[in-house]
């Protein structure tokens, strides 16, 4: 009769620490989705930018043809990548490229006080910090979840959630990842 | 010691302990109504608790309403100031929280605040002056420190801190009044403690609980700071804004002591209170955290 009832609650207490520990992994998993699709959408609204951006700056700068070049390349190759490492390599050079077409525009006094280009470089200086910010949240929430499937308890349940470790998204480049304020 | 998450568990833990000092000195003047004052001193217990959760939950409740009203902020929309939309959205993104409302209060004197009981209602206001004495960096330093305040929700710790002062602020004032008004007349000869050993501690309580509220809030504020960093990784930004608050002498308008835990900076002058009541850790101490975070980065990781 004791026995008994000690052997429910030790089933039951076993059963509700299974469901909390299996619940963690599952939300984290969710969360580094969560992640990963918030920097999807600030690299496409950074994509939808450029187009714009380029046209203001080449009205003035029209012999900079390489520059350009650099940035549609580097957007085109951003906009077909599908994995993650692919994504995040074509994310580190367009954002390189930018840099190197606002780097032009300073040599344009006229351009660099045009409303238009101004309104484009605050759009571009704030999507560009979002980015950052986004593949920081992310990488925030991997470590969390590779955290927690490598130490016990929570490793215990990983083999019945279906879930494990996630890749970082890491930028090749040290001046991006040192640099999450982008001053244009 | 230096890192953002080292000071965040820090912060905590303190905030912990002095949530437990608070619920020991609301037990300790329950026990002395009790023993001194017998069973109306019982009856006071409830009666104060009452008051102060209807007081207190009320205005955390709709606190985003209520501090809206208090400050005259503004709640504005993306086309108001697209830029200041842009530093929040940006800092929305570093700490996942959804996005807050966001206000402008006419004022020349540069602060900030945040309120709201729980992130899906949070506000976080900023005055006229600050907007235009930063700069893009600093900006999203103190935005940070504000969104930081609603990660860690701190609206529900004050509220917490605020209820359990003001529950034994009420039991003392009433206590004492009965000790005044003849509250021993029937009972004075059966009591096993001597009344008049009572007034002390009646008197140095709510003391207690005021500095305890304070020291509650300045570790609130610490924490943000270090929350802040976890967010942009960039103590600069944050420890530059806070020296523009330092060199600025203007104080807030609208200032009263019944808001003035929620600013960023302290809005009344550092005279008007001691170190051991301010609401605010003294801001030299911040930007010194802040510097200390910015020579041993730990964005290694």
């Amino acid at each position: 009769m004791d026995i008994s009832i000690i052997a429910l609650a030790l089933i039951l207490f076993l059963a509700v620490f299974a469901i909390i520990q299996y619940n963690k992994l599952i939300r984290l998993n969710i969360q580094v989705d969560e992640g990963f699709s918030q920097i999807e959408v600030q690299l496409k609204r950074r994509a939808d930018l450029i187009p714009n951006l380029v046209e203001a700056v080449r009205g003035y700068a029209t012999q900079e043809r390489e520059v350009f070049e650099r940035v549609v390349q580097a957007r085109a190759a951003s906009t077909t990548a599908s994995t993650l490492p692919a994504i995040a390599a074509a994310d580190g050079a367009l954002t390189n490229a930018l840099r190197g077409l606002l780097a032009v525009a300073e040599a344009y006094p006229d351009l660099k006080s045009s409303t238009n280009f101004l309104q484009l470089q605050e759009e571009l200086a704030t999507t560009e910090n979002k980015v950052s910010f986004a593949r920081q949240f992310y990488n925030d929430t991997v470590r969390s979840l590779n955290t927690a499937v490598k130490t016990i308890p929570s490793s215990l349940f990983v083999g019945l959630a279906k879930v494990g470790e996630r890749e970082f998204y890491e930028v090749d480049d040290s001046a991006v990842r040192n640099a999450p304020n982008v001053k244009f | 010691m230096a890192d953002f998450r080292a000071l965040e568990s820090v912060n905590k833990r303190k905030t912990f302990f002095l949530l437990f000092f608070m619920a020991v000195l609301v037990w300790s003047i329950s026990y002395l109504a009790i023993s001194a004052f017998g069973g109306s001193g019982a009856g006071v217990i409830p009666l104060a608790v009452l008051i102060t959760l209807v007081s207190v939950w009320g205005s955390y409740y709709a606190s985003d309403k209520l501090v809206l009203r208090m400050t005259r902020a503004k709640v504005i929309r993306y086309e108001d100031n697209p830029n200041l939309f842009n530093v929040v959205s940006e800092v929305v993104i570093a700490s996942g929280l959804p996005m807050p409302k966001v206000a402008i209060v006419n004022d020349p004197a540069p602060n900030a605040f945040a309120t709201g009981r729980n992130p899906e209602h949070a506000l976080i206001a900023f005055t006229t002056g600050l907007l235009g004495s930063m700069d893009r960096d600093e900006l999203q330093g103190v935005t940070a420190h504000e969104m930081a305040h609603v990660a860690n929700r701190d609206t529900l710790v004050s509220a917490v801190a605020a209820t359990t002062a003001g529950v034994v602020a009420l039991i003392s004032d009433i206590l004492m009044r009965m000790l005044w008004f003849g509250g021993g007349r029937s009972r004075s000869h059966q009591n096993q403690m001597p009344i008049f050993l009572a007034i002390i501690p009646l008197i140095l309580a709510p003391i207690a609980a005021t500095l305890l509220k304070a020291a509650i809030s300045r570790r609130r504020e610490s924490l943000a700071d270090a929350t802040a960093v976890s967010f942009t990784r960039n103590p600069a930004g944050l420890r530059s804004a806070l020296e523009v608050l330092a060199r600025d002498n203007t104080v807030v308008e609208a200032r009263s002591s019944a808001v003035a835990h929620i600013y960023i900076e302290s809005p009344l002058d550092a005279s008007a209170a001691s170190k051991l009541f301010a609401t605010h850790p003294p801001i030299q101490e911040r930007i010194e955290t802040l510097r200390r975070m910015e020579a041993n980065p730990l964005g290694s990781n």
